[in-house]
């Protein structure tokens, strides 16, 4: 049973995000937490699968613990990423924090058909979105019990 | 003629043979007894057939007769076709005149029923793209104020805030935006649904705001109404919640009131309030129609606007009644939701 909390070694996040904006307020509201991590971004759904697959310019990336997958992303959308990290024998371990500004029940229903972890909608408010990442942070980083790698 | 002729010669045979019998030899008794029925019949025809003539020409008579009156029922019945046929292409062309018109109208309606959804849809897309955008304005000025409140000047302080209150601002009217175009497109089928547990739930929604203004809120039994229950929930609140809002010196007192009429039902929600004068009672329902100063009562001026439209989309009327200073009553009308 090796959690991640025996090893001192920082939290590897992915976050699938096209809006630049939105990477720089996930980063401050990260940086304003206690858990050490390294967050890598990519900016598309194609980016996304060749950085979890080490295709490419993403070979020496490493696995993330926790992927943040917004879903309207140029090329192919969240949903699509969602699919193929689900459908991956290898990928499908690690959870997937939906984080959109959807609020459509469709959007919704489909992303937890497709096996999404948890689903976020954007908080439109500075001081709640600063919130919702820590909280994404406490559970998913210090709460729940990750897979070992 | 030639048959009267047949039988005059055969008469004048017979009584020809008949004298002969009579005046000559009798020879046979049976002889003369058949010759004399003979010469009976042969009379009898004759004058039969004298008879007969004229009653020919009146047979002719009448058959000419009988053929003028249907020549000339045939002339008016012929008339008669025509003029029914003339009102029948005359009706032929008005209904083909009334079918184009009512095509004419259902082309109307379903362009202004498609005019209309495609407004709904452009409210709904362009207040929710709006907002991703507005969001990172927001945030960001958000985030310029939560770090250097009081690391910059005075000056810039004051800028911050007035860009954080503007984004705030615009955000809260895109979500009203949002909301006023929900009730057209993201309505459900309307059901019966039964109003006293709509208004219960309007009234937990607004529990606290009746707790702290001390208002009581009284209603009749409520009735049954073909109705969105999620909306009328929002009708009944934003109505309630207006009641609080604008209320007087005095608590709150509001009052639920019913009136049947043939198809539908309509409801009073009575305040004690600030009521509003006359001049402004119709533009109050507008969209972002505000008759006060923020500084004195918050909002967008979204809710009566929110109220009009899910009335109307439950194929009903609001009005208002009111004098200032003496509160105000907002009336709307509902379809029934019973089985008639």
């Amino acid at each position: 049973m090796t959690g991640r909390r025996g090893e001192c070694r920082p939290i590897e996040i992915l976050m699938v995000e096209d809006n630049p904006g939105d990477v720089r307020l996930t980063l401050e509201a990260l940086k304003e937490g206690k858990v050490r991590n390294n967050m890598h971004t990519v900016s598309d759904g194609e980016e996304a699968l060749a950085f979890l697959r080490r295709q490419g310019a993403y070979a020496q990336a490493p696995r993330p613990d926790l992927i943040l997958l917004d879903l309207n992303l140029p090329k192919k959308t969240g949903q699509e990423v969602l699919a193929e990290i689900k459908e991956d024998p290898d990928l499908r371990r690690i959870p997937v924090v939906i984080l959109t500004v959807s609020e459509a029940e469709t959007d919704i229903l489909k992303t937890y058909n497709l096996h999404a972890n948890c689903y976020i909608t954007k908080p439109v408010d500075l001081e709640r979105f600063i919130e919702v990442v820590k909280s994404i942070e406490d559970f998913w980083l210090t709460v729940v019990m990750l897979p070992p790698k | 003629m030639l048959i009267a002729a047949a039988f005059c010669f055969m008469a004048l045979r017979r009584l020809i043979s008949h004298y002969w019998l009579i005046s000559g030899r009798m020879t046979h008794p049976e002889e003369l007894v058949n010759e004399t029925v003979a010469l009976v019949t042969s009379l009898l025809l004759l004058a039969g057939v004298i008879f007969i003539a004229p009653l020919f020409q009146t047979i002719k008579q009448a058959a000419a007769t009988l053929q003028r009156s249907k020549e000339e029922l045939e002339g008016l019945v012929a008339a008669r076709t025509a003029e029914l046929n003339e009102v029948n292409a005359n009706l032929a062309t008005e209904l083909e005149e009334r079918r184009r018109a009512e095509q004419l109208l259902a082309y109307y309606a379903e362009d202004l029923k498609r005019s209309n959804a495609e407004l709904e849809e452009f409210a709904y897309v362009a207040s929710h793209d709006l907002q991703e955008p507005l969001r990172m304005v927001a945030s960001f000025t958000q985030l310029l104020a939560r770090r250097y409140r009081g690391k910059l000047d005075k000056d810039a302080d004051e800028f911050i805030a007035y860009a954080v209150d503007g984004a705030n601002r615009m955000q809260q009217l895109l979500n009203d935006l949002l909301a006023y175009s929900r009730v057209g497109t993201r309505g459900r089928p309307l059901v019966p649904v039964d109003c006293n547990s709509v208004l219960a739930k309007a009234r937990a929604n607004l529990f606290m705001s009746l707790e702290e203004s001390g208002a009581k809120l009284s209603s009749d039994p409520l009735p049954m109404v073909r109705g969105d229950e999620v909306q009328l929930v929002q009708l009944f609140q934003n109505l309630i919640a207006n009641a609080l809002k604008f209320r007087g010196a005095n608590p709150p007192e509001i009052q639920i009131a019913t009136q049947e009429t043939d198809d539908s039902w309509i409801f009073a929600v009575r305040d004690n309030g600030i009521g509003i004068a006359p001049a402004h009672q119709q533009r109050i329902f507008l969209i972002f129609q505000r008759l006060h100063p923020r500084s004195e009562y918050a909002g967008t001026g979204i809710g009566l606007a929110i109220c009009k439209k899910i009335v109307e989309r439950h194929g009903g009327r609001i009005w208002v009644e009111s004098e200032p200073g003496h509160g105000a009553t907002f009336y709307f009308s509902l379809p029934k939701g019973e089985p008639q």
